[in-house]
């Protein structure tokens, strides 16, 4: 799955000092999990790997070297370069010290939907291809074993990169995102009770802001002194807060890569939230982030011809 | 619920317009329901999302936000830019399983006394009619 191309190529970048640093995936101290490493020398571009468990979006990664000179390179799949993009349009990283390596993503498998199906698994059981992988001599396709985000993801290859390392793919699914659609035909008191049932699991850990590429303010609101919005406590009402708060903030930059929902140790589907701000200010805005460097945010700007009918 | 509940409601009006009108109405002797507590904000467009949800979080049993009409805004498009930020809000917080009457919209310019005391006595029956709030409110408080 071009994991020499990409060590060579990182090699290549490292030796001609085009980039001091190549952000990639290498393995998981457990199993079925890659992690984010930082490559400085040419010696250790052996330890980057790109296989079906890059769950994390390495645009996260970028930001502690906001303020130094050091140029990046950056493996970028589909989510992680529309977040790149909309940290370069928030001016956020200056895009001469970033260099964009694409690839068209797989999708990122789920362990737990691994286990469901298959049982107990050891990873020497496992031979991987692109779409499908070898399970102890059966032959499996990876389809129904991908992340939520994944399955329901339009755009698995980066809309911005330097160089493209293998062939795109087509979209696992065509924009339609079933969960949402199942909430969407519940009645409100149903969803009501899904939302305060999930989040009254919430220890407000904050995991899903850590993972997150677009939550980069030094102080977030959720722990702010003064004002102070919301108690330490995790309360429903604070975890609604906190959660509606951020979908808030994240309105019209979310990119959808689902790496709040990965990150959450209670397996709570955050992700929700910011996923129907996204489809409310796609369907009203047709505005979707991280596509383009020029189209202005939808919440920066205005038309007359806005919807209002719900202001008296 | 008693029988003698009234709502309290946050009312966010803009400094230029809609807290004009309310003072028109007030100068003109207009009646209009004692529920609400007035907030002077510079523009609707300095209302902060987290504004609403705080107001709902302290026990607000409604919200109503109030700024000029659009066209009209003294900073030009602060408006323009408040109903797209509003819009998002209401249609999540409706979404969520919020009562669409617990958080209201509305633009009310100075000269429009008679319109603002009709806002309100609008609100508050809405509210009235979902009676208190229970979906947002904080458990319980710190006394530090």
């Amino acid at each position: 799955m071009f994991e020499k191309e990409i060590r060579r190529k990182a090699k290549e970048l490292l030796e001609a000092k085009t980039v001091d640093l190549v952000i990639g995936y290498t393995s998981g101290s457990l199993p079925f999990q890659a992690r984010p490493i930082l490559v400085s020398s040419p010696e250790d571009v052996g330890k980057l790997v790109w296989n079906h468990f890059a769950r994390s979006n390495l645009a996260r990664y970028l930001l502690p070297y906001r303020d130094s000179s050091k140029k990046i390179a950056l493996l970028a799949k589909g989510c992680d370069a529309r977040a790149v993009a909309v940290l370069l349009q928030e001016e956020q990283f200056p895009r001469e010290r970033i260099h964009i390596i694409g690839l068209p993503c797989p999708g990122v498998i789920s362990r737990r939907k691994l286990e469901e199906k298959l049982g107990e698994i050891k990873e020497e059981d496992f031979s991987w291809e692109e779409n499908s992988f070898l399970f102890q001599g059966e032959k499996w396709e990876v389809r129904p074993f991908l992340e939520d985000t994944c399955a329901r993801c339009r755009y698995p290859n980066p809309p911005l990169y330097d160089e493209l390392i293998g062939e795109e793919k087509e979209p696992w699914r065509d924009g339609s995102v079933d969960y949402l659609k199942e909430l969407d035909n519940q009645s409100r008191e149903e969803r009501w009770q899904f939302f305060a049932a999930e989040l009254s699991r919430c220890i407000r850990c904050y995991a899903c802001r850590n993972a997150c590429p677009l939550c980069y303010c030094k102080e977030c609101f959720a722990e702010s002194d003064s004002p102070r919005w919301v108690n330490g406590v995790p309360t429903l009402s604070d975890n609604l807060f906190f959660h509606l708060g951020r979908s808030m903030h994240l309105a019209g930059r979310c990119v959808e890569c689902g790496a709040c929902e990965r990150a959450c140790p209670e397996e709570i589907k955050i992700g929700l939230l910011p996923l129907k701000v996204e489809e409310i200010v796609r369907e009203n805005f047709s505005f979707e982030a991280g596509l383009s460097l020029e189209e202005e945010a939808p919440l920066l700007t205005y038309k007359e011809s806005d919807p209002g009918e719900f202001i008296k | 619920m008693k029988n003698d509940w009234e709502p309290k409601i946050v009312a966010f009006l803009c400094h230029w317009c809609s807290y004009a009108g309310a003072d028109l109405a007030g100068i003109s002797r207009i009646q209009y329901p004692p529920n609400i507590r007035v907030i002077r904000v510079p523009c609707s467009g300095a209302v902060n999302p987290l504004y609403i949800l705080k107001a709902l979080r302290e026990g607000a049993d409604g919200v109503l936000v109030s700024g000029c009409h659009p066209g009209d805004c003294h900073y030009l498009s602060g408006n323009y830019f408040a109903r797209r930020k509003f819009f998002v809000l209401h249609q999540l917080l409706q979404w969520l399983g919020i009562e669409e009457n617990r958080v209201q919209f509305s633009w009310v310019s100075a000269s429009e006394g008679q319109k603002f005391s009709q806002v309100v006595e609008e609100t508050v029956e809405k509210v009235k009619k979902l009676g208190p709030a229970q979906k947002l409110v904080k458990e319980f408080t710190f006394h530090v």
